[in-house]
């Protein structure tokens, strides 16, 4: 089990670093400001991007080792959108129910 | 007809990635590694697993097997709805993987595909096809991510390249040949064959053949005329020395689009929102391959679970959505009200080439077909069902598309409505 949390808000990314990823320098974020906190994030899992119409977003799934956290990044507008929190600790507290999935 | 087995040096490569959604779900979000992982399609607990963690496998989570089923046996597992852009990424990767290595490329589902190497060896490949395999492992542990695994199988033909595939789950590689092919046969059950299931196994039982080795010395006189009673049986008996009879392409023969109702107690008119909004995705996916039909196919199954059906083939072609959706509409009103609606399909057939870029004399199929395109111009804009029938305007939030099994012809589409 574990708990995830929809959030769906405009975040601040402070930080990236960059990876040579085949040809091209990939960037990725490093970090995050949210709810007055900073994250610093630990691990990439997977960077893959959607189409919205016309529009492209590139979608970061992050961990900072205790929790996941999906952050989309809009090309267009360049911001930075914090879509969910995913805690696995959550699995030790009985009855928050199973999983709920973006 | 060839009798003994294809001695020709393997050159066909058959990639299967493991448990892929799960692992790229796991790929994706670290703090899932090592745990029994379940993707379903919907999180309701009448799902099903559609693909399972090898965490979750060991503790004897199955593909099929019910959401509840699962939880029982696996009580920490977590579930995860489908993801599908997340798998097309991870299938593009692939894809581009394999065709570095080769033309001949050819995906068999999502999650699986063939390399032919045939006339690439002296030019291009000239390293022994196991070192490529173990490349192309390398490659996608470092294009999609380091928990990445795939099984590979290098054979003589399609079938034996992915029986190979499935000896050592996961991340095996395998090759099969004409050396090794009684040994491998041997210690393998009928059913662990692609193809053969239950039924299969069956008519094989029911002739003696109680083993694949025993299926490999099997004539072919009897596969044809007693066992399959078909020209299947030869194909058979070739298939399994090693020699192609699966390289060919079929042809799209329908198209459409089914749906499990969200409400098993839907008004008449949220079964009529439904329906259109299946006409929608219908024409959407004819379009995209650009055919137009004469045929129409709707069915019902009813809660009580009687099943209906009415199909029409009719004399003029038709691809744009209102047209779908009034010969649709045409074959569901003759629908019998037995029960609630539970399920139901659209589908069109007899395909043909599309006419749309023909300018037709009459003004009202002209106009017809100028705000198709600009429909579809402004759905490819901005997403697809922007634009709808009004009578569908809930539905886009209810049907979601999910992935699909087998083909992989409309996935491009597909993942932009996902």
């Amino acid at each position: 089990m574990e708990n995830v949390v929809q959030i769906n808000k405009t975040v601040s990314v402070v930080a990236f670093y960059f990876r040579n990823a085949g040809q091209r320098l990939k960037c990725f974020p490093k970090r995050m400001e949210f709810g007055g906190r900073s994250i610093n994030f630990t691990e990439t899992g997977m960077l893959h991007p959607v189409r919205k119409g016309s529009r492209m977003i590139h979608v970061f799934d992050m961990t900072d080792g205790t929790a996941d956290y999906r952050l989309e990044f809009d090309a267009e507008t360049l911001d930075w959108v914090l879509v969910y929190i995913a805690d696995m600790q959550a699995k030790a507290q009985p009855g928050l129910g199973s999983a709920v999935y973006a | 007809m060839q009798s003994t087995p294809n001695p020709e040096t393997p050159q066909v490569m058959h990639i299967d990635l493991n448990s892929c959604f799960a692992t790229v779900e796991q790929q994706a979000r670290p703090l899932l590694r090592g745990r029994p992982v379940a993707v379903t399609n919907r999180l309701t607990k009448n799902a099903c697993v559609i693909a399972a963690s090898y965490e979750a496998k060991a503790l004897g989570v199955k593909v099929g097997m019910g959401l509840m089923d699962a939880r029982i046996l696996a009580p920490g597992i977590v579930t995860l709805e489908t993801d599908p852009p997340k798998y097309h990424y991870a299938y593009t990767k692939l894809v581009n993987i394999m065709k570095s290595y080769s033309p001949n490329v050819t995906m068999k589902s999502i999650d699986e595909g063939v390399i032919d190497f045939h006339g690439t060896r002296q030019a291009v490949n000239a390293r022994p096809l196991t070192d490529v395999g173990h490349e192309i492992k390398r490659r996608l542990k470092e294009d999609v991510g380091c928990w990445m695994r795939c099984n590979i199988g290098i054979a003589p033909n399609r079938f034996l390249a992915k029986t190979a595939a499935g000896l050592h789950k996961p991340d095996g590689l395998d090759v099969i040949e004409h050396k090794n092919l009684r040994r491998v046969m041997a210690e393998l059950k009928l059913t662990d064959l692609t193809g053969i299931a239950d039924k299969n196994e069956a008519r094989l039982n029911a002739h003696g053949i109680m083993t694949p080795l025993q299926f490999l010395d099997a004539p072919s006189e009897l596969l044809k005329r007693h066992v399959f009673k078909s020209v299947c049986g030869e194909d058979w008996h070739q298939r399994l020395r090693g020699w192609e009879v699966d390289d060919h392409e079929w042809s799209t023969k329908t198209i459409g689009r089914q749906f499990v109702m969200d409400d098993y107690q839907a008004s008449e008119e949220k079964v009529r929102s439904r329906l259109a909004h299946l006409c929608e995705s219908t024409g959407l996916k004819m379009r995209y391959k650009g055919l137009c039909a004469r045929g129409m196919n709707v069915y019902i199954r009813y809660k009580s679970g009687d099943y209906w059906h009415s199909r029409k083939a009719f004399k003029s072609s038709f691809f744009t959505d209102a047209e779908i959706y009034r010969r649709a509409t045409l074959l569901f009103n003759k629908h019998p009200n037995l029960d609630y609606v539970v399920e139901m399909g659209v589908s069109c057939y007899l395909l043909e080439t599309s006419n749309m870029n023909q300018v037709s004399i009459l003004e009202e199929v002209n106009k017809e077909i100028w705000l198709t395109e600009a429909v579809d111009e402004v759905n490819r804009r901005f997403g697809n069902h922007t634009i709808t029938f009004a009578i569908s305007a809930d539905s886009k939030t209810k049907i979601k598309q999910k992935i699909p099994f087998g083909s992989t012809r409309y996935f491009e589409l597909l993942c932009q409505q996902a």
